[in-house]
């Protein structure tokens, strides 16, 4: 380092240089250590001088609490990844909610519609052994689970080879489908004794 | 001449200019605002806390609570202004931490007193930083008995009567350039004494951190 520069230094510390000469040198310090040492050494001669009796002579504090710092900083760093992960548990069980509570108010609203049935609207006979998607079904749907009730004592297996040999009288299940708000709404009714009730 | 003044850049601009890059994240700038100031916190702190040991340690905590907070610092009082008040509040904060400590370890009567008594006098540093630092302090002082007249004569009216160059030139009877050069080598000698000494201290810092 030149003279010159130190001198510089010097004159910048004290408020003495000028403005364009300060700016320059302040963006040189940021990016060179040697007129870094230079301006902290010309500080501790300050400090030396206006040091109490009582109090230590500081040397080079900046640099432990610039090191302070990034420790810190460091271990902030890696808190984002467990509060993201807290986050993320938080969102997951959100959407996993929403989604609950949108199946349960679809079927308590499928359940208040069915106060007004259109008689009119055409009707699809399915059985527990075959289901038939309506035509203008926007979801397809799927094969019902078998319940056993009329066999509650057989295991799993009989009742299973009973529905396999077709011994099992076949009872038809009948969806009345109509659409509300373009939206396909179905209901199950029954065939009892010659007209068909709301199940 | 005034024109001059104008041009210059004041101690409060170059705090201010320190300050902003400090607030872009440059931590060079940072560390250099810390060095600024350090001494005068320390004397701050040390009349509040008796402990030699713990005023490097507040001292410490006090800049780093002014880095969390420079983004709400505006720049209505002086950088030295605000960063006082929070050394104020630091170390009375600290004082009331350990005295809490020290209740809760229920200390007898008569340990506390003699506790209080001898802390004025107690130095808890290692004896390596002990003897660094009264090393240092002791090149410090030989470096600057052994300044010339002139140059101690302007280093001391700069540093610890605060006067401008101006001020010095008219008090020294000598033009403003000369107050310069006399300041910058009378600061350029004690850097020259001292490099030997603070870079043996950096290299074992270095191998220490290495081991």
């Amino acid at each position: 380092m030149s003279e010159q520069s130190k001198q510089n230094i010097s004159d910048l510390m004290d408020g003495e240089l000028s403005r364009d000469c300060s700016r320059f040198l302040l963006k040189r310090m940021n990016h060179d250590a040697d007129f870094r040492r230079s301006w902290n050494h010309y500080h501790l001669l300050r400090s030396a001088v206006q040091q109490d009796s009582q109090a230590p002579l500081m040397l080079d504090l900046g640099n432990r609490v610039v090191q302070r710092l990034q420790q810190s900083s460091a271990s902030v760093v890696q808190s984002p990844k467990s509060g993201h992960r807290w986050l993320k548990t938080i969102t997951g069980s959100a959407i996993a909610a929403s989604v609950a509570l949108l199946a349960v108010m679809s079927f308590n609203q499928n359940n208040v519609m069915s106060g007004d049935v259109d008689l009119g609207m055409p009707e699809y006979a399915k059985t527990s052994k075959q289901l038939i998607n309506p035509p203008n079904a926007v979801t397809a749907r799927v094969e019902q689970q078998p319940r056993y009730t009329r066999y509650p004592d057989l295991t799993p297996q009989v009742q299973h080879y009973i529905m396999d040999k077709n011994t099992q009288t076949a009872i038809p299940i009948y969806y009345r489908v109509w659409h509300n708000n373009q939206l396909p709404v179905q209901q199950t009714i029954q065939y009892q004794a010659g007209r068909y009730t709301d199940e | 001449m005034k024109q001059d003044n104008n041009k210059k850049m004041s101690e409060k601009t170059l705090d201010s200019e320190l300050v902003d890059q400090a607030k872009q994240g440059h931590m060079a700038a940072f560390e250099m605002l810390v060095n600024r100031y350090q001494q005068r916190v320390a004397n701050v702190i040390a009349k509040l806390v008796k402990d030699r040991s713990e005023i490097e340690d507040v001292a410490q905590e006090v800049f780093i609570k002014v880095f969390r907070a420079l983004p709400r610092f505006r720049g209505d009082s002086s950088f030295y202004t605000w960063v006082y008040r929070i050394a104020i509040n630091t170390a009375k904060n600290h004082l009331v931490a350990k005295s809490r400590r020290i209740q809760n370890t229920q200390v007898e009567y008569e340990e506390a007193e003699s506790f209080s008594a001898n802390e004025a006098h107690r130095n808890l540093d290692t004896p390596d930083a002990v003897y660094a630092r009264g090393e240092l302090e002791q090149v410090m002082a030989k470096a600057i008995s052994q300044l010339p007249e002139d140059l101690k004569t302007a280093i001391i009216l700069r540093e610890v009567d605060g006067l401008s160059y101006e001020e010095i030139a008219a008090e020294m009877a000598c033009p403003i350039g000369t107050v310069r050069s006399r300041i910058f080598r009378a600061r350029d000698a004690i850097d020259q004494a001292l490099r030997p000494l603070l870079d043996k201290e950096n290299n074992s810092k270095e191998n220490v951190r290495t081991i």
